[in-house]
């Protein structure tokens, strides 16, 4: 038997639910919390929309002189060793 | 063991995230290049003493942030903020307390915007955050990578996560992608 979760618990706890970082029992009560309470569901779309966002703005195109110069390094070590 | 000879095949399709994570925590596009660059001679060199089977993305990534911070010493060319000068209690969820999806238009959110909010953190909440937000990383591997504790490593994210959603919350207001902010108090109109 699971304990019962309150709101304040579930979002505290939301970070690490999302990470996965959770015990199967716990992550378990939480998630059904999420299922069944609105606000909590919406806490957990908007913070799981929001790293979407930021992970993608992070992204940096990698300029391809530099996958030539470090293959360039490699293969100059490569001829030392 | 792993073999050397297979280096650049194995840890090149790691590029684009080493680059962009050293891109943010540089600041600095021509450093950045050098710590990716430093980074994967760095591992060529020592791939004889990489466990075949583990986690190559995180060893990479040990080796770039051994990296960042050998530089940060050396150079000091700018003030370190490696942890927040007053610890100012954040709220949790402050961006989400004071909006709703609805409400907020998040994907017109700019890489400029973004970029500059997680610029902003302290460098250990920065590293922190990028790790597990934009890399994936679990709370053991950020730990292996950074070597501290994983409470550390909770409690940076935790912190971490919270500033940026502060600032972000600010940028978004500032930049009218909020239709309704909560806080403005008053209801003028
Ligand atoms: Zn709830």
């Amino acid at each position: 038997m699971t304990q019962p979760i309150d709101c304040g618990t579930a979002l505290h706890e939301l970070y690490e639910f999302l990470d996965g970082e959770l015990t199967e029992e716990k992550r378990s009560a939480i998630e059904e919390h999420l299922d069944h309470c609105a606000p909590c569901d919406g806490a957990r779309k908007f913070e799981g929309e929001l790293r979407i966002v930021i992970a993608d703005r992070c992204q940096e195109e990698v300029p391809d002189e530099l996958v030539d110069r470090i293959k360039a390094a490699i293969l100059l070590a490569k001829e030392q060793a | 063991m792993a073999d050397q000879a297979t280096f650049a095949d194995d840890a090149m399709q790691y590029l684009n995230q080493l680059f962009s994570v050293a891109q943010r925590l540089t600041g600095n596009r021509a450093e950045a290049e050098d710590l990716v660059q430093e980074t994967y001679l760095n591992g060529f060199r020592a791939y004889g003493s990489f466990q075949e089977g583990t986690n190559l993305r995180a060893w990479l990534f040990k080796i770039l942030q051994n990296n960042y911070k050998n530089a940060l010493r050396t150079k000091s060319r700018r003030p370190v903020k490696f942890e927040p000068r007053d610890d100012e209690e954040i709220e949790e969820h402050y961006f989400m307390n004071r909006t709703t999806p609805e409400d907020v238009a998040l994907d017109r959110m700019t890489d400029t915007m973004v970029k500059k909010a997680v610029d902003e953190l302290p460098e250990a909440f920065r590293e922190a955050v990028l790790l597990a937000d934009v890399e994936g990383f679990s709370y053991a591997e950020i730990a292996e990578i950074t070597e501290v504790p994983i409470g550390t490593v909770m409690s940076r994210i935790h912190r971490g996560r919270k500033s940026l959603q502060k600032t972000l919350y600010e940028y978004a207001v500032e930049q009218g992608l909020i239709a309704t902010p909560a806080n403005l108090g008053g209801g003028t109109l």
